[in-house]
């Protein structure tokens, strides 16, 4: 046990719930479990607070870090420094001490035997990998951790009760687990009272608890809110990191929509490819199911012929892509919006599809199941479109809302007496001139057609007629542009003063708040305007007109959705917005991109 | 003026053509579709209750020449099956007939082929062969044997993919290699598949009159009928066929169960030929490979294997039919999850 604290640390009040930790491990040696015991026990205890993994491409072995960041103000980014730094793994120690600023604590495991010559933090070290043996020799390497809980919850003051609610929830209960566990969280945290004679610069402080408060990943809200939607048939391929979408609705399918006899109302098929998961999706939903098939950009690339015939044949089927970083198979652990415009366009020729964008867990929820409504409301197909930081990282919700609308099925004619109640009625005919036609399901016997990715007149008979062609083109223009007020709106934030707008979209929603606060500092109002569609819903233009200056804020380098508003937007417009896109593979940190956006406003720096 | 002539649904045979083809005269591929047409009909199978399925290429466009009552599904190069399954999942009821060619599943689809034997998706996988891509005026696809030659261009020299042994050692239950030209045999082997369930793959040899039907291509008429060597004579037996209809044959011959109660009647040739054995099947195909022939008959069937809509444990209803309260859990169970989640 060693401790150092002679070191002048600037003065500081201690802060109160206002604190990155962050710790540094490799995958494989169970650290999650530890990290996700502090973070329960934070949020048991009230406290706002988010915990992001970055975790590398790998079962076993290379560097993972675990973000935990406590906030008042509820910011949810990791945040621009660390204050409480945990040293696990040799392998990135000595850059991990490097990037460590003046005054962090630093709370080291011995046993690693690495050097921590840093006399400008509070540093505290524990053999804890040695201690853990003495508990149990064999689960060493993971117990190991539990000793950083010990050392944390004494020095920022986790309470007991939370941080055993905590631990019971990580374990589901089980005593043997819970008690040995518990066992080396307490020896830390004695130790650490014993040997730390300095006074931590940070704590919490409980705060009332939303007793409706829960944390879940996104990726498990979608899965819940597809199982609402009325999914029959999920076709999946697994890929990081979308496949937990999967394992999710595989998981809830049982209790939730089997019959009382246990009969499944679903089908799961793990395809072969991206390619066939597709291809089922398709088949679902020309036969009148609800298909829907989880990927990520990698898979929407190999999927996209499908996706063009699912536009041109008017298939409906849904799609979720969980964003990694591109391009190719690029950093498949790290998260990006990088796949927008794959997803507007994704196929050859002219095409365009539905994107909904969730911000939230509720939204990634909600439009699990409302993109099925969408889905055979306009015959196509419809993209749900998550990143890795929402979808897997835990966020703090409080409600679920139950499905606002009855599930419907769209144009489609189920009886004779509804086919004749059309005047010439054919599959492609738009009847009621809104671009959507009516269809008929195979094995109703109904005006049956030979469904096809070739050129086809309102019948469905094949046709290379110019005029045809054109028309049906038109149509299909007609149709999705038809969907845009239908779509969610933007959330709009807005400011008397009307200096600058941010339009975003995502999971960028977890950091806005602070990027506004940054630039409000350095004297300026910001408005808000979270995009939540494809094709761009009429509000956003409103929101343009009332600002002078707008940014078009992003996760990627090329500023995709600025490029889609630049497309959609009429011209007058389009001389307005700026774009701002940074992308480094980690979840946004407000100060890098509130730097950029005052530069390019023209604003100096604070 | 003749009464017209109508199945055992009542209906005539004019139910089940469809528009006309747009293939080169004397396309294999025509004879085929002639032959879906016979066999659905004889079959009495309701076309409303079949589902045409498709990729790309002169065989993928037949769907539109035959069964015009019956809803379809021309989709992309090679992805006939992935398509079949997921219709399949959301309606088992219906009777999936998927029709390609050698280029659509041994070449670029060759992994859904292999996958959707691999699921035994419920389905009927017919094999239009020719062993050129017609459609892009005549390359060489991946099943033509070596030493075959087209009219134009030099000797294939590379070994073929043959689909019926690739099937067979995905432990496909049901196997079967025709010629478009023999209209008994394939037309049997055509009421079997539509009899059996689970995956059944015909394999037919289909000539390219355009592009191979010179004599030194071996999937020419001329060559197919010099070089044809049938495992066994064939007749299909209908289970509503009373049995007073049924012609003994003379010599041996074995029946082979279906699962809707029809018989294929295998008549005994030249020697016995074990089609529940597959190893013998496979050894047939390889000797006719070295001498450069092609055997035609029922080469396996096995329905031991439960099919892919019956691995999933399905309700009865079909799932596109679920009335929304079997799709959506009610708001007493939600309540009970989110208590859970709050817990």
């Amino acid at each position: 046990m060693r401790t150092i604290a002679k070191v002048c640390i600037p003065d500081m009040d201690a802060t109160v719930n206002d604190f990155v930790i962050n710790v540094a491990t490799a995958n494989g040696t169970g650290s999650q479990s530890s990290n996700l015991i502090l973070l329960n026990s934070l949020f048991e205890m009230g406290v706002p607070v988010s915990g992001k993994n970055l975790f590398p491409s790998n079962i076993s072995g290379l560097p993972t870090w675990f973000i935990i960041r406590a906030s008042d103000k509820g910011y949810q980014a990791p945040g621009d420094r660390t204050n409480i730094q945990i040293l696990m793994n040799p392998d990135t120690w000595l850059k991990d001490i490097e990037k460590i600023e003046s005054g962090t604590v630093i709370i080291y495991n011995e046993n690693v035997k690495m050097p921590v010559e840093r006399e400008d933090c509070l540093v505290f070290g524990l053999p804890m990998t040695k201690l853990a043996r003495g508990i149990n020799p064999k689960m060493a390497k993971m117990i190991a951790n539990m000793y950083y809980v010990g050392v944390i919850q004494h020095l920022i003051g986790i309470e007991q009760s939370a941080l055993e609610r905590a631990v019971n929830r990580q374990f589901k209960g089980k005593s043997s687990a819970v008690e040995v566990n518990l066992r080396a969280i307490e020896e830390g945290r004695a130790m650490a009272a014993e040997g730390i004679d300095w006074e931590s610069p940070h704590v919490v402080e409980a705060r009332e608890k939303d007793e409706n408060a829960f944390l879940v990943d996104g990726n498990e809200a979608v899965a819940l809110g597809s199982i609402y939607g009325g999914i029959n048939m999920l076709s999946w391929y697994p890929i990081t990191p979308s496949s937990s979408v999967a394992e999710g609705i595989i998981q809830w399918l049982p209790e939730l929509r089997d019959t009382s006899d246990g009969e499944a109302t679903c089908a799961v098929v793990q395809a072969e490819d991206e390619l066939a998961a597709a291809g089922m999706v398709l088949g679902a939903g020309w036969a009148g199911g609800r298909g829907m098939t989880c990927t990520s950009g990698p898979g929407i690339s190999l999927m996209s012929e499908f996706i063009g015939l699912a536009y041109f044949a008017e298939v409906p089927g849904v799609i979720w892509d969980v964003n990694r970083v591109g391009p190719s198979t690029g950093l498949p652990t790290r998260t990006q919006q990088g796949d927008l415009n794959l997803l507007r366009e994704a196929s050859h020729g002219d095409t365009e599809h539905i994107v909904l964008i969730p911000g939230t867990v509720e939204e990634c929820f909600e439009y699990g199941w409302r993109a099925f409504e969408y889905a055979e409301r306009y015959q196509t197909l419809v993209f749900g479109f998550s990143d890795l930081d929402l979808g897997m990282n835990n966020w703090v919700c409080t409600d679920f809302e139950y499905p606002s609308e009855e599930i419907n099925r769209g144009k489609v004619l189920r009886t004779a007496e509804q086919i004749s109640a059309i005047e010439n009625y054919g599959r492609y005919r738009d009847v009621d001139g809104d671009g959507v036609p009516y269809r008929t399901l195979p094995g109703s016997g109904l005006d049956p057609i030979l469904y096809r990715g070739t050129g086809h007149d309102e019948d469905g008979i094949y046709s290379e007629e110019p005029e045809v062609y054109r028309k049906l083109m038109m149509r299909l223009k007609r149709k999705i542009d038809n969907s845009r007020a239908d779509l969610p709106a933007p959330v709009m934030r807005e400011e008397k003063e009307q200096d600058v707008g941010i339009i975003y979209m995502g999971s960028m929603e977890n950091t806005i708040q602070e990027i506004d606060d940054m630039i409000e500092q350095a004297g300026l109002k910001v408005s808000q305007c979270r995009i939540r569609a494809m094709p761009i819903h009429p509000d956003v233009e409103g929101f343009i007109e009332r600002h002078e200056r707008v940014i078009v804020l992003e996760i990627n380098r090329d500023g995709q959705l600025y490029g889609v508003l630049r497309k959609e937007l009429p011209n007058n417009l389009v001389s307005r917005i700026s774009s701002v896109a940074y992308s480094d593979g980690m979840p946004p940190r407000a100060r890098i991109y509130a730097d950029i956006i005052l530069e390019t406003l023209g604003e100096v720096k604070p | 003026m003749r009464p017209v002539k109508l199945n055992v649904i009542d209906l005539p045979k004019t139910d089940y053509t469809g528009g006309p083809s747009s293939l080169c005269p004397g396309c294999g591929h025509d004879q085929i579709s002639g032959v879906i047409i016979q066999a659905c009909w004889e079959n009495g199978i309701d076309p409303s209750r079949i589902a045409k399925m498709s990729g790309i290429g002169c065989s993928s466009k037949t769907p539109a020449y035959f069964l015009g009552k019956s809803h379809g599904f021309n989709t992309v190069h090679g992805r006939m099956p992935s398509v079949t399954t997921g219709a399949n999942m959301v309606n088992k009821d219906l009777v999936y007939l998927g029709v390609s060619g050698d280029g659509d599943s041994a070449s670029i689809g060759i992994g859904q082929f292999i996958h959707a034997i691999r699921r035994n998706v419920n389905m009927v996988y017919i094999i239009e062969n020719n062993g050129v891509y017609g459609l892009t005026k005549g390359q060489y696809s991946a099943t033509v044997q070596k030493g075959s030659k087209k009219r134009k261009g030099a000797p294939n020299e590379q070994p073929p993919i043959d689909m019926c042994k690739l099937a067979i050692n995905l432990g496909c239950g049901f196997v079967a290699r025709s010629f478009s030209g023999a209209k008994k045999q394939l037309t049997a082997l055509m009421k079997a598949a539509l009899s059996h369930r689970g995956m059944a793959v015909i394999d037919v040899i289909s000539p390219c009159v355009t592009f191979a039907n010179n004599d030194e291509s071996y999937s020419s008429y001329g060559y197919v009928k010099d070089h044809g060597e049938e495992l066994h004579g064939i007749d299909y037996i209908h289970h509503f066929q009373p049995l007073n209809e049924v012609d003994i044959p003379e010599g041996g011959y074995e029946d082979v169960q279906l699962f809707d109660g029809s018989v294929l009647r295998l008549e005994t040739l030249s020697s016995e030929y074990d089609h529940t054995n597959p190893t013998a099947a496979i050894a047939a195909l390889h000797n006719a490979e070295i001498d450069k022939k092609h055997v035609t008959g029922l080469l396996h069937h096995n329905t031991e294997m439960p099919t892919a809509d019956e691995d999933q444990g399905l309700v009865d209803i079909p799932l596109c039919d679920l009335p929304p309260d079997m799709l959506r859990p009610d708001r007493e169970t939600h309540r009970k999850i989110m208590t859970r989640f709050r817990a």
